[in-house]
């Protein structure tokens, strides 16, 4: 079975802690996004994984084995590069049948497993091409088939539709998907972008300064995000984030001394600092005034159907709610921001998620 | 109308100095090819049926081991390029590739070479290759050459390298080699072309040396090309035929490989000597 | 750099160092026996005596170099080829560094015609031994042949002519200049490919700024090329002290007449090997390749820590 499971793994270089402490479960099957801001150390940990980074301490077992000391071509991982990391002087199947054949697989084997590989991906009449021939989405397909054709207990994934242009880069990753499934392989996988990571995971690990935030399933990310950093960074645009504090059991007093009534946590006692979180799609102009924020709007970005308004508050803050249609009003005029009651976030003061 | 003066003049400059850059070369050229009489009478034209000749050439290639000087100048070459363009890119490699606790400062005593002419420690040289029982060989040759061209091999090669993407390297370990199937496999064929850059800039000031063929092997029939020609022309220093003939078998090779590596050869100048 | 073992994953310090060894060891061997040790061995030897009589040698510490800048045998010699070897370097960074800088303008500028051409001519002297130049232009200067003299006659300037190689005080300008004439093709292609390093909207920028092509290659590519010339003095220091085919080709160890074309490299080749006029000293040879040595660092670190340090430099 080719579970990957980390347990307390540290890494630093000199000084500098890049990984701290993590622990993460990969079941078997599974496709689980690695996803953070640059710098995090996603794609550290995914080199840790691949044995291309050596580790401080801690252990990473891949189908139960310890592989700690192992060098990455005993790791049974294949990975996808970002770049793709394609053999420049090697044909396409030149580039597939490399590993292979220094691992002493026979002729016959190899040649199977290209054929197969190409087949999948539809390869067949690319094989006998250059690396500098191909378009990149078509060495983005040979990176996988040559990951492929290894037969990895793990497939790892280094941000491999970054170097794609916006339309291509939506084509394969539905071809990823369809991979997946396909290949009932278990894939680890680094991005950035959040888009990816929502619509390939089966789990999802936000990471932060080399510390895992939360994992989770893509939607309960969504919905219940554990502390500030995964509500801000899951989601576009960004989480609204007011800071507030405790009035009594049902209300919240904001900055500029508006008064919110919100369920509170009964944990909560007057006088505690919190963090009140709404999503700008879970926001809308105009209301009753029950739920509501008063400010002034300061611009309107229309993308269409859709857009958002910018919407200035006493404070200077600047709130970004979504708008459908006509919003009836412009810059200048004074707003009325409704919030939906059930998607409200809160946080503690060490930004936690209470409730 | 004052672009296409300006233009003229420039063509007009350049096309001056390229004109001083080739006649002496040409004039030896043509004149080598004349009559003893057609070089004297008139030096500046070119040979016509009448005062075409070729005594001057049978004379250097009758008279002298001049083909044994080209051939000790290709081995030397060869060699020299062999070794400094494999022991030159190995050292890159490491030094570029893995972390150990001297890699600076090794990184360091290799530039020194770039800098120190070799030259200055010829004395030793002189005595290290005597006590080595390597003079009047090739082999001392190529050994002083090599050493004298890898500090500059190792840091062009090394910039060749550093550009190779590290996920390429990567991409080697997981499909399983070993570090040294990367190098052989992945690296070399990759730095191919700075190869060639480097083969060229270490190939003209070896083939032109004086210095250490006179030095480490003036006698002895392992003479190179160039100290062969200086030799031979101390010794038919009044026979205008022959001086001329020899200075031109030295020159035309060497031009037609110019001919062909020029591409190669400036862009080693620009790619190594600039950083 | 904070890994003890390897930077390798699965690999046990003793093999890591098998790999460096197998890597690092040919280079640095070769490197290390046949250009650091000479170079060392030859700044030892300078600090003894050798006796031919008793074939043993004698720590004299700074005696030698002392007696090359004091004793009248040796420092009448020396200051005469330190001095000649100034004016074959002074005449090289004001004859071939401005040509080639000149000529190196005129390349770069954009649209020009058969570029690659006059590159390519240019430079191919550059390629020639300089022993092949040397004999070469000694035919053409000969007065037996006339090439320069019937050039001069041409211009009715026939009355300029004289026999400059053999004369003590023209030789070694000659010399000199054959060798700008030579190598000009080297700062050319340096300082060329520094300018056409330089974006070309920057000079577009300077033209609607208002400056003319000449304005514009002062004012705007001069200055970002200024670390190129750096480079381009030092190289030339460098190869100027270390000179010796040349004048060697051209007029033998002696460097006549009467040694006015003596430079550093002709008297060390002198001093070592010895010559109809004195034995060869092992001893005195090493203590002026080590002035050499010392002469070319000054360089050297002038340029790396005062020049260098000064400029700026600018990546585009």
């Amino acid at each position: 079975m080719s579970e990957v499971k980390i347990r307390n793994l540290h890494k630093s270089y000199g000084s500098v802690d890049v990984l701290k402490d993590n622990n993460l479960i990969v079941e078997n099957g599974a496709f689980v996004v690695l996803v953070g801001p640059s710098g995090c150390g996603k794609s550290t940990l995914l080199r840790c994984i691949a044995g291309l980074e050596p580790i401080s301490s801690g252990t990473i077992t891949i189908g139960g084995k310890t592989v700690n000391d192992l060098p990455p071509a005993q790791r049974e991982i294949a990975m996808v590069f970002q770049s793709y990391a394609l053999y420049p002087h090697m044909d396409v199947y030149g580039n597939m049948a490399f590993g292979l054949k220094f691992a002493k697989t026979p002729r016959p084997e190899i040649d199977a497993r290209v054929a197969e590989a190409a087949r999948i991906l539809q390869l067949e009449p690319l094989l006998k091409r250059r690396p500098r021939e191909l378009s990149g989405g078509q060495r983005q397909r040979v990176a996988i088939g040559r990951a492929i054709v290894r037969k990895p207990q793990v497939f790892l994934f280094d941000e491999p539709l970054s170097n794609l242009d916006a339309a291509l880069r939506i084509n394969t990753r539905v071809e990823i998907a369809k991979l997946h499934k396909m290949l009932a392989a278990t894939i680890v996988y680094v991005t950035h972008d959040q888009v990816e990571a929502m619509t390939l995971a089966d789990k999802i690990v936000v990471m932060n300064k080399g510390r895992i935030e939360q994992t989770g399933k893509p939607l309960d990310l969504y919905y219940k995000p554990a502390n500030l950093f995964v509500a801000g960074f899951i989601g576009s645009p960004a989480m609204n984030f007011l800071a507030a504090t405790v009035k009594d059991g049902k209300t919240l007093e904001l900055a500029d001394s508006q008064h919110l009534n919100v369920p509170l946590p009964a944990a909560s006692k007057p006088g505690d600092q919190v963090t009140l979180g709404c999503r700008p799609e879970h926001m809308r102009l105009g209301g009753d005034g029950t739920l509501a924020l008063k400010g002034t709007v300061d611009i309107i970005e229309r993308l269409g159907e859709t857009g958002f308004a910018h919407i200035r508050m006493a404070t200077g803050q600047t709130i970004i709610a979504e708008v459908r249609g006509d919003p009836g009003t412009s810059p200048g005029a004074s707003a009325t921001l409704s919030l939906a009651p059930a998607q409200l976030h809160l946080f503690d003061a060490s930004g936690q998620r209470l409730g | 109308m004052r672009r296409n003066i300006s233009a003229i003049a420039v063509h007009g400059i350049l096309g001056l100095y390229t004109l001083l850059a080739l006649f002496p070369i040409l004039l030896v050229i043509f004149n080598s090819f004349k009559t003893k009489n057609a070089i004297f009478g008139a030096p500046l034209t070119l040979p016509t049926p009448s005062t075409f000749s070729l005594v001057g050439y049978n004379r250097v290639f009758g008279d002298s081991a001049v083909g044994s000087y080209y051939v000790n100048s290709i081995a030397v070459t060869a060699g020299t390029i062999f070794f400094t363009l494999l022991f030159g890119a190995m050292a890159a490699w490491a030094l570029t590739e893995y972390r150990f606790r001297w890699n600076t400062l090794l990184a360091l005593f290799f530039s020194i070479g770039i800098m120190v002419p070799i030259r200055l420690g010829s004395v030793a040289i002189i005595q290290l290759v005597v006590s080595l029982n390597l003079i009047n060989t090739r082999t001392a040759l190529i050994l002083v050459y090599t050493a004298q061209n890898l500090p500059l091999s190792i840091f062009i090669l090394s910039e060749f390298i550093a550009q190779i993407p590290k996920d390429l390297r990567e991409a080697a370990r997981c499909d399983g080699l070993s570090e040294y199937n990367i190098f052989f496999h992945i690296v070399l064929p990759l730095i191919r072309p700075a190869m060639a850059t480097v083969a060229v800039f270490t190939m003209i000031p070896v083939w032109n040396d004086l210095w250490f063929p006179l030095l480490l092997a003036p006698t002895g029939g392992k003479q190179t090309i160039t100290l062969g020609i200086q030799q031979f022309l101390g010794q038919y220093i009044t026979d205008w035929n022959a001086v001329l003939a020899a200075l031109s078998t030295a020159i035309i090779p060497v031009l037609l490989l110019y001919v062909v590596f020029s591409r190669q050869l400036i862009r080693g100048l620009t790619s190594g000597a600039v950083k | 750099m904070s890994s003890p073992h390897s930077a390798i994953v699965g690999m046990g310090r003793a093999t890591y160092l098998r790999l460096l060894v197998f890597f690092l060891a040919p280079a640095a061997i070769v490197y290390t026996v046949f250009s650091i040790y000479p170079l060392l061995a030859t700044i030892f030897n300078s600090l003894y005596l050798y006796h031919s009589e008793t074939k043993s040698y004698d720590y004299v510490g700074l005696g030698n170099f002392t007696t090359l800048l004091t004793d009248t045998t040796w420092s009448v010699p020396f200051w005469n080829a330190f001095r000649n070897n100034l004016v074959f370097f002074a005449i090289h960074m004001s004859v071939q560094n401005p040509i080639g800088l000149a000529l190196a303008a005129m390349l770069s500028l954009p649209r020009l015609r058969l570029r690659a051409t006059y590159r390519t001519l240019i430079f191919m002297p550059t390629m020639l031994s300089v022993v092949i130049i040397g004999f070469v232009w000694q035919l053409i200067l000969s007065p037996l042949w006339g090439i320069a003299k019937l050039f001069l006659q041409t211009f009715g300037l026939g009355f300029l002519f004289a026999p400059w190689l053999g004369q003590e005080g023209s030789a070694l300008i000659t010399i000199s200049l054959i060798s700008v004439w030579q190598f000009v093709g080297i700062p050319m292609i340096l300082i060329y490919t520094a300018l056409l390093a330089i974006p070309e909207e920057l000079i577009d920028a300077a033209t609607v700024d208002g400056l003319n092509q000449f304005q514009a290659f002062v004012w705007v590519k001069l200055p970002l090329i200024l670390p190129t010339i750096g480079l381009v003095s030092i190289l030339t220091f460098v190869n100027n002290f270390n000179a010796f085919d040349l004048i060697y080709a051209m007029k033998g160890a002696l460097a006549g007449p009467n040694f006015s074309a003596d430079i550093m490299g002709t008297l060390f080749y002198r001093t070592f090997f010895g010559n109809q006029l004195q034995l060869g000293n092992a001893s005195m040879g090493s203590t002026i390749a080590t002035m050499m040595f010392i002469i070319i660092l000054i360089g050297v670190m002038t340029y790396l820590f005062v020049i260098q340090r000064r400029m700026q430099r600018y990546s585009f």
